[in-house]
């Protein structure tokens, strides 16, 4: 008995006279591997670099992603959060204005702070811009308005309403006080290969597989229990004009690349996107751009001089 | 004087020596042997075997993320250090192919390995204990002539020398479980079937049932107790009460527990975390009948002792006051920059996407680990075939611990939910948990490729 006892410690290593220390050791590794107490982390912010509009290789600082409590250290506060709320549920609180079931934010991912994800984080620096589409000059607010025509198949909102305001405060406030010859050096949308040719018919197959869940069977889109949209639709008479950046092929494509599905990942705000090829994107988006979907009557004005991209729909 | 440290010396020597002994002797006091003569190549045995191996999950431990089926390997983090799941593939020199039909049935219910060592409780015997040697018997031909063998060594385990001894596991057997053979509750034959699927292959209360000092369930039957199923906390995950009161499962019908065991989710809730692993791996490949008789036996527990059925009403104003855009502390700032997108509102989410944090009993639990644990890490429903997709839920791992707190105790206490609340210090260390945790097949996010699907689809 002793023996096998001796035989079982000797092969351990352990003298059995000193087995109490042994366990007094494993015990104490326990307790100190136990007790080393961590602290509390603040927010692990997300950083971009800044760069000069004029010379992007020029290293000049750090844009740090804002978190919406911060919001409450601006003496306009109220106004900016009601410009983040108008922005989020636009359709809700701005019916007259948005003729779809959509929102400002069904498009800008997060609350546009995500690159790729149609963000704001520029837009305050970038306008006023000559636009390719209008070839003319355009500020943010009436930038801001080309969605409400288009992408929300709505009215204008009056520049000078409240509600136009308090959406600018929210991209300036976004933009951090980055200096007006700065900007954030990220990619407001992805890129796909614009070579890729479009299969409608692969891309329906990939619409019910990934799509269908949240947009419908026949692109209807999904509303909470209020009426207000969840996700919105893709097409009919609800959805997007022709006129929107969104009835592209490309266009599209870029954006369901990099941002669709939404709640399927475990990383980003939204969990959302990287599961496409660019064929798949393109092919997907084919098909539901092509879909039956308003008409734009501002589309006479549209590339006046004919330089139309490819997949312009009109 | 001097010769008292040697006196004790030889006492304790000659004591362990004895205990040591005991120990040996103790597994064969356990061992059966069975009279039946199991024909592993009988296809229907076989098949019945998958069935039964199905409704004990022994692929969700024996597994690893990305690894062959069954080949083991998986840690479990005890205190004390890993221990590892083992290759059950009928791998002859590193599986289990070398086991007779009583091996088999002999470390499957009495946690008795082939060399006559005691198995970890890791491994839920005192559950599988009460499953019928017929049931057994499928389940070894189904193991050696239904499973592909894989080559793959075990892992030791990592507890530190004396506690990785494991002849005193002999001892924990004696006394935490001892033989037993299933009792109905009833005669009805639903709820009897049903609660043997609960009580034995299902083994709910592995992870369900509060642990005593020993780290055994306190109770493995309702029969022993009523803190039987009544809730527990396992790998950073609250295990919610099964019982009957509103933190179990009163606001449960029978049919919602039925769809959630079959899709993984039902109108209002997802599975998540280790529960999602055993929808994806068991329930989802269960027959209606047997879901059906595991629900409602679950139904008829009572409430656990001293927790109420019901709640004193509370009126919702959270819902009025985000759409107005009155925000009235830091956590509905947060809940709307991070959650409200997809929760809404309301709280209620969107029925079988997005699982509502209003009324859901997994939100509003008693502790508050499972919400901490899914802020923090994220994951996903399971992977079914009655969904076209699984969603899921992605880490805010990037927040600060303060707004992790914030956000939580905001989402348990509004709308009509009551809870208790968190405080920095919970969040602390749930980070700290999560850093070391392994990551499973539901941490990960699903595949939606067109193939993927229409494999789903054939399950």
């Amino acid at each position: 008995m002793n023996k096998s006892l001796l035989n079982l410690t000797d092969a351990l290593g352990i003298n059995a006279r000193r087995l109490p220390v042994a366990v007094l050791a494993a015990v104490c590794a326990f307790v100190i591997s136990g007790c080393d107490s961590p602290k509390p982390i603040e927010r692990n912010a997300t950083e971009f670099d800044l760069v000069k509009t004029d010379d992007a290789n020029e290293d000049i600082g750090t844009y740090i992603l804002p978190q919406d409590t911060s919001i409450l250290l601006e003496p306009n506060a109220d106004q900016i959060f009601y410009g983040k709320r108008l922005l989020n549920e636009t359709k809700r609180l701005l019916p007259e204005y948005v003729g779809a079931q959509m929102n400002c934010n069904s498009c800008h991912i997060s609350q546009g702070k995500i690159p790729l994800g149609d963000p704001y984080i520029n837009s305050f620096n970038t306008y006023p811009r000559v636009m390719p589409r209008a070839e003319k000059m355009v500020d943010l607010a009436g930038r801001i308005n080309g969605c409400f025509q288009r992408s929300m198949n709505g009215k204008p909102l009056p520049k000078e309403s409240d509600e136009m305001k308090a959406i600018l405060a929210y991209m300036e406030w976004l933009a951090q006080k980055t200096s007006k010859n700065n900007m954030v050096d990220i990619s407001n949308a992805g890129k796909v290969d614009e070579s890729l040719v479009g299969d409608p018919v692969r891309g329906e197959v990939i619409y019910h597989v990934q799509c269908a869940t949240c947009h419908g069977n026949n692109g209807e889109g999904i509303k909470d229990s209020r009426g207000d949209i969840v996700f919105p639709p893709l097409w009919g008479d609800e959805s997007f004009n022709i006129g929107a950046g969104m009835a592209r092929t490309y266009k599209a494509a870029a954006f369901v690349k990099y941002n669709m599905p939404m709640g399927i990942q475990t990383k980003g705000l939204w969990g959302h996107g990287n599961v496409l090829s660019d064929q798949d994107a393109v092919d997907v988006s084919e098909f539901f751009t092509h879909q039956p979907r308003p008409d734009f009557p501002g589309k006479v004005n549209d590339w006046p001089t004919g330089k139309k991209p490819k997949d312009a729909r009109y | 004087m001097r010769k008292w440290p040697l006196t004790i010396g030889i006492l304790g020597v000659g004591g362990l020596a004895l205990a040591f002994t005991l120990g040996q002797v103790l597994p064969h006091l356990r061992t059966t042997t069975s009279a039946i003569e199991v024909n592993i190549n009988d296809p229907e045995l076989i098949k019945k075997g998958e069935y039964v191996a199905r409704t004990a999950d022994c692929v969700a431990c024996h597994t690893t993320l990305g690894g062959a089926d069954f080949a083991g390997g998986l840690p479990m983090l005890t205190p004390l250090g890993a221990i590892y799941s083992t290759n059950i593939t009928p791998d002859k020199e590193t599986g289990i192919g070398s086991y007779t039909f009583d091996d088999f049935n002999n470390a499957t219910k009495h946690g008795v390995r082939q060399d006559n060592s005691a198995l970890y409780p890791a491994m839920p015997y005192p559950s599988y204990q009460i499953m019928p040697d017929e049931d057994m018997a499928a389940m070894y031909a189904y193991f050696m002539s239904g499973v592909k063998a894989v080559k793959q060594e075990n892992k030791p385990s990592e507890m530190p020398p004396i506690l990785n001894w494991r002849w005193p596991l002999a001892y924990w057997q004696a006394i935490f479980a001892p033989e037993r053979e299933f009792v109905a509750e009833t005669d009805d034959a639903v709820l009897a079937r049903g609660q043997y699927l609960i009580e034995g292959p299902g083994h709910c209360g592995s992870c369900h049932t509060e642990r005593g000092i020993g780290f055994q369930e306190i109770a493995l039957s309702n029969a022993d107790s009523e803190e039987f199923l009544s809730g527990a906390v396992i790998d950073g995950w609250r295990a919610k009460s099964l019982r009957g009161e509103h933190d179990g499962l009163a606001i449960w019908s029978t049919a919602e527990l039925v769809d959630f065991f079959k899709t993984g989710r039902t109108d209002i809730t997802a599975a998540f975390g280790a529960m999602a692993e055993v929808v994806e791996h068991s329930t989802q490949y269960m027959t209606e009948d047997d879901l059906y008789a595991m629900s409602a036996y679950l139904k008829t527990l009572s409430p656990k002792p001293g927790e109420p059925v019901t709640v004193p009403a509370k009126v919702d104003v959270t819902t009025q006051k985000l759409m107005d855009g009155d925000y009235d502390s830091r956590g509905a700032i947060l809940y709307a920059e991070y959650c409200q997108v997809c929760h809404r509102a309301d709280g209620k989410g969107v029925p079988r996407i997005f699982p509502a944090l209003e009324g859901n009993s997994a939100v509003y639990s008693r502790d508050a680990d499972s919400v901490l644990q899914i802020t923090l890490s994220g994951g996903r429903m399971p992977n079914t075939k009655h969904d076209r997709m699984a969603f899921t839920m992605p880490e805010f791992i990037n927040l600060s611990d303060a707004d992790v707190a914030e956000v939580v105790n905001y989402i348990r206490n509004s709308w009509t939910n009551q809870g208790s609340t968190v405080d920095v210090d919970d969040v602390v260390q749930m980070r700290h948990f999560l850093s070391k945790k392994p990551k499973t097949g539901t941490d990960v996010a699903p595949d939606l490729s067109v193939p993927a699907a229409e494999k789903r689809s054939q399950m």
